[in-house]
């Protein structure tokens, strides 16, 4: 008699279904009756080797009782009817609806991940209008006054002045007039961030939206220096990208930083993949610094932005913008 | 902007691969975007002789050739009708890849291959099938005198090259032309710039005595340049400048215009030529026109020319569109003799804006509107004009005109090493940074212990002050060698601004309600006007590309319905959406620009089920309650249930002041609207200006601990009947007002309507709930404030104590 076999007959006695008087004789008559299991097993103790029948004497009496009170209670329930009492509905394992769960938008999660790693960097948070004057989204940031960005092709103005530019107003087409407010508003040191909705007159395709968002940082104070935006940029990449991202920096131009660049990560693995353009950054020109009345020899800054639908398309493999601004829910659901 | 690499190999001597040339011209800023191979050296492909030709065994249409390959005689089953013992033919051995594909785009490989039954050991090939043509009659027949075994490659001019797709910055017009890109190689390699050798002879001579070139907008047009070459005979270009010109996706026309494209890609100086004896008067006038002007440019276009566009006309009518265009009238064709060169310098903004106007853009105003050289004319019209001369014959007419109202000279700047150090954090010697100007062409020079004399030459208008001098030196040094800085400061934070924790509060709130954030276009159609409160109020944008971008949103309603709509449209049963956004409508002062309130709403809305059909539950629609309650519970988490004050405004909605301040409204929405989205479910929306809210609670002192109440509180029921027309609202708000603040809990616990207490009234019974800090509260304590409760109602509403 192995344990083996006790353990199969204790979960064959808890298993056994009664819900009937017949159904109650016949686990009886199985089990406890005089020629039922247990007490023939409790006959063959003597048939055990000495050291063991201690031990199965103890463990065949725990199997009695637990027979026994199964067989109580089952009575017990046959007598009051509670069987018959049990209805459809007390099936525990009855399916229920699916409670209303809400979630955050995926470009709010992917913002919310830039936020934290500057909060940890030591940035505060500005914000400014969507939409703006002349003056912050373009001239302060030493947009020339041909500059193609100032084209009713590429821009929704809301007001435009043939003769004045600077009556014009436009949906921002970057959320660097933040930087120009926040700089009037303040002097250095100024350390921010400034995400935001950024617009561009152009047709909704997959790969283009009439408007879409950003996150900006500025950096402003004595001895800021291009080495400490490469290195600001470096964690940037590697908070967001993971430790062993692939990076390279290369030159490229904005009118409101000099020199500029922009960095790649590879994406891939080492045999195979391409270069992406994450962000775009530099050291604030000094035309920005005169505009909002700051001394360029004095201070230095850097400046860096980012797309979040692009980091958002990059990281979940999304490939068509205007999946952020349908709402359907079966691409919100993926996002909880 | 193509770049071709063996054409680039012309001005700088370098082993550098493709993939390495990618590399560095990308980390000097001219980044590549794409490589691509053209043509073919076509490796295992020989020179064969055909040596007996019978017919294939099983196949009709087949031959069975055998081949001399000069290492071997090969069997090779051939289809082509032409083939035929004793022909010398190009054979592609086995395992050689050759241009064409097949059907998936694969590049087809010779094997071994048996055919009907009879081995073949490599293809004779016909013209198509080596990518030379698109030839496929027959195979290509050889010079019998061509030895078997000669690679093809050392009997055809095969050529084969690799093509870099540049994304060229608006800063940097000195790249766009391969001399100018091979100048960023060869100063990142420290290597020598081979520039073509252009002799420039004396000035006027007879060209002044064949035409006269006038000036008359000197600031649209700084400098003309013409030559003239007489006695060319128009031919096509050699193959050299044919590869070249297709290498980067060019269509060769004739020699003399393949000559003016060959230069500019050349050097980035646009040239036009112009049949000399089609210029009328021998003159040339630089003018713009008052009005608008008809002309056709030389794609048979008659385009209307905008006034204030630039033309280069001869003594009688305009001949070219300056900088952007020739004419028709005046283009080089078949039977052109004499050849008037021009090569100009056009100011940027005016062919900018003429090129934009008549949506025309070309290599030559490409290269215009951002700023060419303004002192390679002459240099870039000597070296076309011997190239002509080259190639068409001609000869070149002594000398040339140069009319330069405008002269501009090399820019002298300063450069301190003390402020590049200071801008970039790095430890550049003065030498070094002097080595690495020149090597650019900046002509530098330390002219003290910090400060370096630099002149700058004019292809690089984008270098104007110290800073962008910083940046030339950064990027031929390698943004990614600048070493990391020892340290990095770490200023003291400044303490976030209030908006953005209360926006992520309200966002958390949202979310815990159970409602999915969404987010819509804050531009709206122009129909969705008529749906608004004060359409007179919106705001639209001027010049929307579509007329669904017409209108900045004055609130969030659009763009839920629109969601809403969407989702049922796609077998959605119900939704719960929230929105924060910015909204914009006209005002008298505005909030960051005049006239413009622009401010941040949440929309919380609903729409649809709120049960499907189950077990446990009747299907039921989603009512105004439902909203009501989950508002409740979001006002609850900011911690304004103690401030809101509720108002109806009417039977399907209510408003929401604090401070008397309006910052909400809870609502059904109209079957309007609803049905302009088709949504056959009512939906409710709740939308509250946050920079409202924010405002108040931002004043509001920080709420503290209470402690939890000693006693027991006691409750108390009372029911009123009262005219069916008072709002429940109101009389609650009355009860409030009465009771004192030992009421800590008012609940409408039934509602009740019928012909047992009259028509026309109803009967509400509350449950409230009083509580005294400092002792248990007995009936007696309370029933002083009963009948304070039921006297003002009585006043109020003529409400009665239901018995």
């Amino acid at each position: 008699m192995s344990n083996t076999d006790l353990n199969e007959i204790r979960e064959e006695i808890e298993k056994f279904p009664i819900s009937t008087s017949e159904g109650l004789e016949e686990y009886r008559l199985k089990y406890l009756s005089r020629n039922g299991i247990i007490p023939d097993l409790l006959s063959r103790i003597g048939d055990a080797p000495p050291e063991q029948r201690a031990m199965l004497g103890k463990e065949l009496n725990q199997l009695k009782n637990l027979a026994q009170d199964k067989f109580k209670k089952a009575q017990q329930d046959l007598k009051s009817g509670a069987s018959h009492k049990q209805k459809a509905t007390d099936d525990i394992t009855l399916q229920v609806e699916p409670q209303p769960i809400g979630s955050l938008h995926p470009i709010t999660q992917v913002l919310d991940e830039i936020k934290s790693v500057f909060f940890r960097l030591g940035f505060t948070v500005a914000s400014g209008p969507e939409l703006e004057d002349d003056f912050h989204n373009f001239t302060a940031l030493n947009f020339p006054p041909e500059h193609p960005a100032r084209d009713m092709q590429d821009t929704f103005f809301i007001r435009k002045d043939e003769n004045d530019t600077s009556n014009d107003r436009v949906l921002r087409t970057h959320t660097s007039p933040v930087q120009i407010r926040l700089m009037e508003s303040q002097r250095p040191p100024i350390r921010a961030i400034m995400p935001g909705r950024v617009y561009r007159n152009e047709a909704i395709t997959a790969k283009s939206y009439c408007l879409f968002h950003q996150v900006e940082a500025l950096y402003v104070d004595t001895h800021v220096t291009f080495a400490e935006l490469k290195e600001t940029l470096i964690i940037l990449a590697q908070m967001l990208y993971g430790e062993d991202v692939r990076y390279r920096l290369r030159p490229s131009f904005f009118p409101f930083t000099e020199p500029s660049l922009e960095m790649d990560v590879w994406w891939g693995n080492e045999h195979k993949g391409q270069w992406l353009e994450v962000l775009g950054a530099g050291m604030v020109d000094p035309n920005v610094f005169r505009a909002v009345d700051i001394d360029p020899e004095v201070y230095s800054g850097y400046a860096l932005g980012l797309g979040i639908e692009r980091m958002a398309m990059l990281r979940y493999g999304i490939n068509d913008i205007r999946l952020f601004y349908d709402n359907d829910l079966r691409f919100l659901n993926q996002f909880l | 902007m193509k770049i071709s690499i063996d054409w680039l190999k012309d001005y700088i001597d370098t082993d550098l691969t493709v993939d390495q040339i990618e590399e560095k011209l990308t980390l000097t800023g001219l980044e590549v975007e794409g490589v691509g191979h053209i043509g073919s050296k076509l490796p295992g492909v020989l020179v064969g002789k055909v040596l007996t030709c019978e017919d294939h065994p099983n196949a009709d249409r087949l031959k069975v050739c055998t081949v001399d390959i000069g290492s071997a005689e090969v069997s090779i089953i051939c289809g082509a009708p032409n083939v035929a013992a004793g022909q010398t033919v190009p054979v592609a051995t086995v395992g050689t890849t050759l241009p064409v594909t097949d059907k998936d785009g694969n590049h087809l490989t010779l094997r071994k291959a048996k055919i009907r039954g009879v081995y073949s050991h490599g293809m004779i090939c016909a013209e198509d099938e080596l990518g030379l043509s698109n030839d496929h009659s027959g195979i290509m027949v050889l010079d019998d005198n061509l030895k078997s075994g000669t690679p093809l490659s050392e009997v055809l001019s095969l050529y084969e090259d690799d093509v870099l797709e540049i994304g060229l910055t608006p800063n940097r017009p000195d790249a766009a032309s391969h001399l100018g890109t091979a100048r960023d190689l060869a100063a990142v390699e420290n290597k020598t710039l081979k520039k073509p050798d252009v002799k420039i002879p004396d000035a006027g001579a007879e060209v002044g005595k064949r035409l006269s070139v006038e000036i008359r907008n000197p600031e649209k047009c700084h400098r003309y340049v013409a030559k003239i070459i007489e006695n060319v005979t128009i031919a096509e270009s050699p193959d050299w400048l044919k590869n070249r010109l297709k290498a980067i996706g060019l269509r060769p026309v004739t020699n003399v215009v393949d000559a003016t494209n060959f230069v500019l890609h050349e050097m980035g100086q646009p040239l036009h030529a112009f049949d000399y004896d089609r210029v009328a008067g021998k003159k040339i006038v630089v003018q713009s026109y008052e009005q608008t002007t008809k002309f056709s440019t030389l794609d048979d276009v008659e385009r209307e020319v905008p006034a204030g566009g630039l033309f280069i006309c001869d003594g009688e009518k305009p001949v070219a569109l300056a900088g952007i265009m020739g004419g028709g009238n005046s283009e080089i064709h078949e039977g052109t003799k004499n050849v008037l060169l021009e090569s100009a310098y056009f100011e940027p903004v005016g062919i900018r804006k003429t090129s934009k106007a008549l949506a025309l853009q070309t290599d030559a105003s490409y290269r215009f509107e951002r700023g060419i050289d303004p002192n390679i004319t002459l240099i870039a019209a000597e070296r076309c004009a011997q190239i002509i001369a080259d190639i068409a014959g001609g000869t070149i007419v002594d000398g040339y005109i140069d009319v330069h109202p405008v002269v501009t000279s090399p820019k002298e700047l300063s450069l301190r090493i003390s402020y590049l150090n200071k801008v970039l954090g790095t430890d550049f010697k003065i030498d070094e940074a002097v080595d690495i100007l020149n090597r650019l062409e900046i002509e530098a020079a330390a002219k003290d212990s910090d400060a370096i004399g630099c002149v700058v030459p004019t292809f690089r208008p984008d270098i104007e002050r110290e800073i962008d001098l910083v940046e030339e030196v950064a990027r031929i040094f390698d943004y990614n060698k600048i070493p990391a800085p020892e340290f990095v400061r770490y200023i003291r934070p400044a303490p976030l601004p209030f908006t953005e924790t209360f926006t992520n509060q309200v966002k958390t709130a949202a979310r815990s309600l159970g409602f999915h954030e969404i987010f819509s276009n804050s531009l709206l159609p122009e129909k969705a006007a008529k749906f608004t409160e004060n359409p007179k109020d919106i705001i639209p944008t001027l010049n929307p590309i579509s007329k669904d971008q017409a209108l900045l949103r004055p609130d969030l309603l659009y763009g839920f319905l629109r969601s809403v709509a969407w989702n049922f449209n796609r077998s959605a049963e119900s939704v719960r959406f929230f929105e924060v956004g910015n909204t914009f409508r006209h005002s008298e002062k505005g909030t960051y620009i005049e006239n413009v309130q622009e401010e941040t709403h949440i929309l919380l809305g609903l729409s649809g089920l709120k049960h499907v059909e189950h077990w446990r539950t009747e299907p039921g629609q989603y009512t105004f309650f439902d909203l009501k309650e989950s508002l409740k519970g979001f006002v609850k988490l900011l911690g304004l249930s103690d401030y809101l004050i509720e108002r109806q405004k009417d039977n399907t909605s209510l408003l929401y002041f604090l401070d008397e301040q309006q910052v909400g409204s809870l609502r059904k929405i109209s079957d309007d609207f609803c049905n302009y989205f088709e949504i056959d479910a009512p939906a409710f929306a709740a939308e509250f200006s946050l920079t409202r809210l924010a405002e108040f609670l931002e004043k509001k002192s920080e709420d503290t601990y209470v402690e939890i109440p000693k006693f027991p509180p006691i409750d108390y029921d009372i029911a009123f009947v009262l005219d069916k027309s008072t709002s429940s609202g109101d009389l609650e708000q009355t009860i409030r007002e009465a009771a004192s603040d030992r009421l800590i809990g008012l609940r409408v616990f039934d509602v009740y309507e019928g012909e047992s207490i009259g028509r026309g009234k109803k009967s509400i019974a509350y449950r409230l709930l009083f509580l005294d800090k400092s002792k248990t509260l007995t009936i007696s304590d309370v029933e002083p404030i009963i009948q304070k409760i039921t006297k003002l109602a009585a006043q109020r509403f003529s409400a009665k104590l239901r018995s």
